[in-house]
Parts: C-alpha cells; sequence; structure tokens
C-alpha cells in the first residue's frame, strides 16, 4: 500500500489490459496511487470505476517501485461494495460456490437450462454475459472420490478449488493419479471456495467466512505432515496473499508457507532428486498462455519448465495478454464488450504462433479462450499426463 | 523441501540483462531472471544509442575517457554485439535499420533532433535536418503530444489531427491493430491529398504490429512515413522490451515476475542464492553464477544517501564521484552531472572491483563512469556490455 513510493512512470498503464479497450476505466496509476491521496474515510466512495479493474494484478508485476495498484483497488472495491447496494450478477458471482454446489446436483437440468434461449435471455437480464457458453456442471464432483493411499514418503492435501470440482473433476482426478505415480500420499481435505470470487465482488465478509474454514481443515492437515498443493492459480494467490493480507486470517501464513503449486512442488522434488519423471514424446505444437495470477505468484512459470523437459513437445510462452475472463469479472454483462476485446487480442497472439492447441494452469483462461478460438485447451497436468501414460479411468466418454 | 536451482540468475530486466541471459541460455546454460518490476527500456525511445560523438559511434567510443567501461570491450566485439541484436529483432517482426558504425538522427516529440545508431524500422524515415517537408498527423485529445513544438522548429511543417475514439496513447496502438479501424484510418489520410514528401505519427501506430503497420502505410501512401517517439507511455520501448523478452524465452530463459532481491546466501568466495521477501515462505533460488543488471539510480539498482551511494542486491563497493557536492550541476538540464559517474567499477571481466565473491558480473547502466546522458550510450551500451559479461560467466562456468 506504499502508494507514496509512485514515481507516475507509467509502466503500470501499460501493463492495463482494461485501460487498453476501456477508456472508461482511467488506469491503475490514477485509479491506484493517484486517487487514493483522495479517499477520505469521512466520505462516501464516489467512484464507481474502480469496480472496472478485473484485479489482474499485471500493475502490481510491472511496478519498479513496490506500489501495488491493485491492492489499492481491491481495497476501494470493497469499500464500494459495503456502501453501495450490490447487483444480481454481484451477489450471484460472490456465492458461486453454493450455486455451483446446487448447479452439480441437478447438473442434466442444470446445464440444459443454462444452454437455452430462456435460460440465457434470464441470464443477460440478470447482468450476466453469455457470448462464451457457461462452463457446464458435473454431477460427479471431485469432492466424492474416496481416500486413496500410496504409502510414499511425501503426504499431500490437494486443494482443487471449485472449477476442478464442479466443472472438470476429471482433470481433478488425473492430477490425483500424477502424484500417486510418484508415490505421493494425496488427500481431499475438506474445502470450499478460496474466497476470491466473493472478494472480487466486493462481498470482503463472506470471502473470510469461506477463508477462515479453509484455514481450520487445511491446518489441521499441515500439522499432520501433509503439505498444501494447489492447482488453479487465481486459489493459490488468494490462500498465498489475500488470506494474509486484506482478509486478515490468522494462521494465514502457516498455510502460505506450506502451500504450493502443482507444478512448482513437482519442479522442487525433481530439484531435491526425490523424483525423476521419464516422460515420453509428445508430438504437439501448443501456445502456453500464462494466467496473469500465475504470474502474480512469484514462482515463475514452473509448469513451463517441466513442458520443457518433455521430448518434442513444441511450447510458445504467451504472458502478455490477459485473456479478459478473469474469473466472473467477463461474465457481467458491463464487462462484456472489455472481455470479448482482450480475449480476441490473446486469441489473435496464439493463432500467430500456429499451436494446435491452449494450455492454461488457470481454469476461466481456458474457459475464455477455448470458447473464442475454438481451439483445443488442456491444463499443462493433462500435458504431463499425456507424457507419462497417465488417463483418467473414470472419464466418460 | 529443496530450492530450485538454475546455472545462473541474472537481476534485472533490462536490455543489459536480457542479453545476457539470452546468450548464456543459447549456450545451453539453465538461466531464469529475476526482477523487481519492468524495466526503464519501457519507457524509452526504443532507439539504440551506441555512442553519440562522430559520425561512426564505433569511433566516437575510441575517443571516451580512459575509464569508460566500453574501453574493456574489443571494438569488434561492440560491432558483433549490435548485430547480432539486429538479426534478433528482425527475426521477431521488429526490424532495426542502421549500421552499427553509422550514427544517425532522430526527430524528437520537442523538435529537436537526438543522435542514435539503430533504430526501429518505423523510425527510419525520420528527418535528418530541419528543412524536410513534412506533415505531423496527431490525435484528438492525445495530451502526450504536441505538435506545435516540432512546428516551432522545423518551417516546413504542418499537422492535421484525427479523431480515433480514444486519446490515451495505449488505446490509440490498440486502435491500430485492428484492421477495420486501419482501413478507416487511410481512408481519411487519403482524402486529405497531402503534399509533404513524409508523414509522421506519434509513436501510436500499434504495439504487436507496428513494423507491418508503417509498411501498409507506406504502400498505401505511396510516401515515407515514420514515428516520432513520445514521453511514456512509449510504444517503442515497450515493443523493443518484447522483443527482447520474447528471444530470451525462446533461448529457454524464464522470468521471475516482481521479485525484488532482499537477502543473499553466500559461503566463502560464492554467493550461492538470492532470496525474496515473501509473506508466506520464505521464496529462493540457487544459481552458480549471477548477472547484476539493475540498471542505475531510475532502474533501481543504484540508491544514493546523504553522503553515500549504494548497491542494493550485494551491497558491492560503488564508485562515488567525490562528495555531494560534486554529484550535481548548478543547470538541471546539464548533461554532465557527477553523479552519471556513479556506479560499480568492473575489471575486464565485468566482475566488480573490490568484490568478495567470485561468481557476480555486472552489465549495463550499473556501471560506473558511463555517463549515458553525456555519451549519448544508452541500449547500446546495455548490448555491447550484456553479451561482455556473459562471455565472461560462460569462461567462469565452464
Amino acid at each position: 500500500m506504499k502508494f507514496e513510493h509512485c514515481i507516475r512512470c507509467t509502466i503500470c498503464v501499460e501493463n492495463c489490459p482494461v485501460f487498453r479497450v476501456n477508456p472508461a476505466f482511467p488506469g491503475p496509476k490514477q485509479a491506484g496511487p493517484d486517487a487514493e491521496r483522495f479517499r477520505s474515510d469521512r466520505e462516501k466512495s464516489v467512484d464507481d470505476w474502480v469496480l472496472l479493474c478485473s484485479q489482474c494484478k499485471r500493475c502490481e508485476m510491472a511496478c519498479p517501485c513496490g506500489v501495488e495498484p491493485a491492492q489499492i483497488i481491491l481495497r476501494a472495491q470493497q469499500r464500494y461494495g459495503r456502501e453501495h447496494p450490490h447487483t444480481a450478477a454481484h451477489l450471484l458471482f460472490a456465492n458461486n460456490y453454493y450455486l455451483s454446489t446446487l448447479g452439480s446436483l441437478t447438473a442434466p437440468v442444470a446445464n440444459r437450462f443454462a444452454a437455452t434461449k430462456i435460460g440465457k435471455r434470464i441470464f443477460r437480464r440478470m447482468g450476466i454475459a453469455t457470448y462464451i457458453p457457461f462452463p457446464r456442471f458435473s454431477f460427479r464432483t471431485l469432492r466424492g472420490e474416496k481416500k486413496s493411499i500410496s504409502r510414499g514418503n511425501r503426504k499431500v492435501a490437494f486443494f482443487y478449488g471449485c472449477f476442478i470440482n464442479f466443472y472438470r473433476p476429471d482433470i481433478g482426478r488425473k492430477i490425483i493419479r500424477l502424484l500417486q505415480s510418484f508415490k505421493i500420499d494425496v488427500v481431499l481435505p475438506p474445502q470450499w471456495c478460496c474466497g476470491l470470487p466473493a472478494l472480487g465482488n466486493g462481498n470482503l465478509e463472506l470471502a473470510r467466512s469461506f477463508a477462515r474454514k479453509n484455514v481450520a481443515s487445511l491446518s489441521n492437515y499441515i500439522d499432520a505432515g501433509y503439505e498444501v498443493v494447489y492447482t488453479c492459480t487465481s486459489c493459490g494467490l488468494c490462500l498465498l496473499h489475500d488470506y494474509q493480507g486484506i482478509m486478515d486470517i490468522p494462521e494465514a501464513k502457516k498455510i502460505a508457507e506450506n502451500s504450493y503449486d502443482l507444478h512448482e512442488y513437482l519442479l522442487r522434488l525433481i530439484a531435491g532428486k526425490e523424483i525423476r519423471p521419464k516422460f515420453q514424446e509428445v508430438h504437439r505444437t501448443l501456445a502456453y498462455h500464462i494466467p496473469c495470477h500465475l504470474r502474480a505468484l512469484k514462482i515463475g512459470y514452473p509448469a513451463a519448465e517441466l513442458m520443457q523437459r518433455i521430448p518434442d513437445l513444441e511450447c510458445r510462452i504467451l504472458d502478455d495478454a490477459c485473456c479478459g475472463l478473469n474469473g466472473s469479472y467477463g461474465f457481467k454483462k458491463i464487462n462484456e464488450t472489455t472481455a470479448v476485446q482482450l480475449g480476441s487480442r490473446a486469441v489473435s497472439l496464439i493463432s500467430k504462433t500456429g499451436a494446435e492447441a491452449i494450455v492454461a494452469d488457470c481454469g476461466s483462461c481456458r474457459m475464455q479462450l477455448g470458447g473464442l478460438s475454438g481451439m483445443a485447451s488442456y491444463d499443462p497436468a493433462e500435458i504431463l499426463c499425456e507424457a507419462l501414460g497417465i488417463r483418467d479411468k473414470k472419464q466418460m466418454k | 523441501m529443496s530450492v530450485i536451482a538454475y546455472d545462473v540468475i541474472v537481476i534485472g530486466a533490462g536490455t543489459a540483462g536480457l542479453t545476457a541471459g539470452a546468450r548464456l541460455a543459447s549456450e545451453g546454460l539453465q538461466v531464469a531472471l529475476v526482477t523487481a518490476g519492468e524495466p526503464t527500456a519501457c519507457l524509452s525511445t526504443g532507439c539504440i544509442d551506441v555512442c553519440a560523438a562522430g559520425v561512426n559511434p564505433l569511433d566516437g567510443i575510441a575517443d571516451l575517457p580512459e575509464s569508460h567501461p566500453y574501453h574493456r570491450i574489443a571494438p569488434a566485439a561492440i560491432r558483433d554485439a549490435l548485430l547480432n541484436f539486429q538479426r534478433q529483432c528482425a527475426g521477431l517482426h521488429l526490424p532495426y535499420t542502421g549500421a552499427p558504425d553509422q550514427n544517425r538522427l532522430v526527430l524528437s516529440a520537442i523538435g529537436t533532433f537526438k543522435t542514435s545508431c539503430l533504430v526501429p524500422v518505423t523510425m527510419r524515415s525520420s528527418p535528418q535536418n530541419e528543412e524536410e517537408k513534412i506533415h505531423i498527423v496527431t490525435f484528438a485529445g492525445l495530451k502526450d503530444f504536441y505538435p506545435g513544438y516540432i512546428l516551432s522548429r522545423l518551417r516546413n511543417a504542418a499537422f492535421s489531427t484525427y479523431d480515433a475514439g480514444v486519446s490515451t496513447t495505449m488505446g490509440i496502438a490498440a486502435n491500430f491493430e485492428d484492421d477495420t479501424f486501419l482501413e478507416a484510418f487511410i481512408l481519411w489520410l487519403e482524402k486529405l491529398n497531402l503534399r509533404e514528401n513524409k508523414i509522421a505519427f506519434p509513436a501510436v501506430l500499434g504495439l504487436e504490429s507496428a513494423a507491418a503497420i508503417v509498411d501498409t502505410l507506406e504502400q498505401r501512401l505511396e510516401r515515407p512515413v515514420f514515428e516520432i517517439p513520445t514521453i511514456p507511455p512509449s510504444m517503442p520501448g515497450r515493443r523493443l522490451f518484447n522483443v527482447l523478452k520474447d528471444h530470451f524465452r525462446r533461448q529457454g530463459g524464464v522470468i521471475y515476475w516482481n521479485w525484488p532481491v532482499v537477502g543473499v546466501e553466500k559461503a566463502g568466495r560464492q554467493i550461492e542464492a538470492v532470496r525474496l521477501e515473501s509473506q508466506g515462505r520464505p521464496m529462493s533460488l540457487n544459481a552458480r553464477a549471477f548477472i547484476l543488471a539493475t540498471g542505475s539510480f531510475v532502474g533501481g539498482g543504484l540508491s544514493a544517501r546523504r553522503e553515500t551511494i549504494i548497491e542494493k542486491v550485494f551491497d558491492l563497493p560503488v564508485f562515488v564521484p567525490g562528495t555531494r557536492e560534486d554529484w550535481f550541476e548548478q543547470d538541471y538540464f546539464s548533461r554532465n552531472h557527477g553523479i552519471g559517474r556513479a556506479g560499480i567499477a568492473a575489471d575486464a571481466a565485468f566482475r566488480p572491483d573490490g568484490c568478495p565473491w567470485d561468481n557476480i558480473f555486472a552489465c549495463g547502466a550499473i556501471l560506473a563512469h558511463v555517463e549515458a546522458l553525456k555519451n549519448g550510450c544508452g541500449h547500446g551500451f546495455a548490448i555491447a556490455t550484456g553479451e561482455a559479461a556473459a562471455r565472461s560467466c560462460l569462461e567462469y562456468l565452464r
């Protein structure tokens, strides 16, 4: 929050995807450090444009002076949320976890309804964009998986996140098999939404309640010698930074100290010679779209380093474009144009590489880029599984 | 858990750091680059200034004071580094025109001429004297570019204004990436029936496709067009950064963003790891050698205290030009401020003088006696020393 350190060099502005395409947003410099000096506790917040920030955090990654424009704006967003009524879309997306639980239980009906014209019209009426199909709920979530123990040296508590759980449990099962193939024990601890959707929709208290439950649950596992592994980069960022930061959750430091991105975890095990994966050739040309929140984790691009070790795999890294969806951000009608413009730019950069498919760690990036381009999109873990000959046996089709 | 280890860690993502990193990675080493933020290169004009003195910058270098670090590199190696840079950029759709032994002028946004050497292809046709007949096209509401400054100095210049629908550098550049926008813009230009020989634009002609956009404009308007670099946000600076970054990646290098180094781990005469302050578990990265390319004051490599100057990563000995009274001239705009000589003095292998560790190499603006403003040696110096430091590092590791 060191807004006084801003030297107005505009490097954050150059990096802001929203500012590029939406003139209504004044950019991270003005919305962050510049406006901060005019925000007073005694006055009601009036700047509705703070809500146009997508919290991609590219400004923070770029700032050479350690100012955190996105963090400053995030706090302004929470305050705006406290002082103004929430729209239907904000309320729904903040509670995405409960909604998705319901959606999964009624998956056959819910999926069919979401794809109908009437369903889409209702969505639009509520301020929800429908330019890409809503992800399909999976009836069988990952949460219901039985524990399986492989008696290894390392024990992992897998924080799979809502996207994997409700929409793509098949990827979750592959990740479990991937870890087990290295003789790592994997358990699925009781877990809830990380809280980021609530935070992103101006509902700090709801975010905190999710966070407290997760911290209590994960903390028990850490005490029992488990390491937490997450696969969604946005969940990871929330666990590592927001729990200790804006949410101010006691014991959050313990979670941060013991949580690893899946690929970072594997890289560390390889560095310590604990595992020696033998990757088979994969004859593919892939465009690796780096999710904004992976950059923000400050762990480099570990999946890229792993994929570099796969023979014959051609993997081009693209980290200059935000996909524009940003979780629920692009699903709000007010942000639809921004999201489509940013997504189209990201897609055009991808198509210039001549890649046959997209890889991205983040489910929402894959949804956006796959939806707008019609190309296949994979989680990097799926590519690793392909190189190691690991399949999801339960996968239907 | 085990710490991830690389052969070399480069600290700083500017022109020097990315050049050194790419060289080392191309030799098959595992290279990671850590950076506090994006470099000052993003704010630059994107032009490669080698040495402003002389018609041939390489001759100009020969005349620099003996203390200048350029003298640690053979002239042939400087030329090779620049030619190599030109080859890389051409392969990545941002050709640079010019030759390492030929200086040229670039028209600035205030109508003055800046001496440079290699310039982005979008500035290829920038005028070489004040007499040229140019027509400047600017954009409605663009606050970072005033053609009036140029008109006051170039008497044969005229200007027109186009309404791009948006008024920021980033927004206009984004529009230019859209073919429909470009087509409408060209139609508007054609209707102006311009008589001048050359058409100038502030540097907002796209981000990724700038070279192709300039080509299209030249073909359709049947005369040379060129960009005039603006104050930040600077598209040419960002394009340069993107190309250097892309090249580094293609050699296999890895970048860690927002990674200001706050601590080092050392053993004997070796630095073993650099550390990041983090809210959670401590993050550190191991390497066998380190390249220090953190820049000078604006870049964040050096920091001035009341009476002294410190190097921020390894706390290396810094060459301080006299006492504080000697640091600044009376004239703010002087190119001769003593502080321009501050930095890390290095030997012929680009190892810092008086450094207690053997595995650190320094390059770019953090070096002492550079005086980049006075000598007009910005990115050219960064490229040459980046390559040279990488070569020394390579020899050390072998």
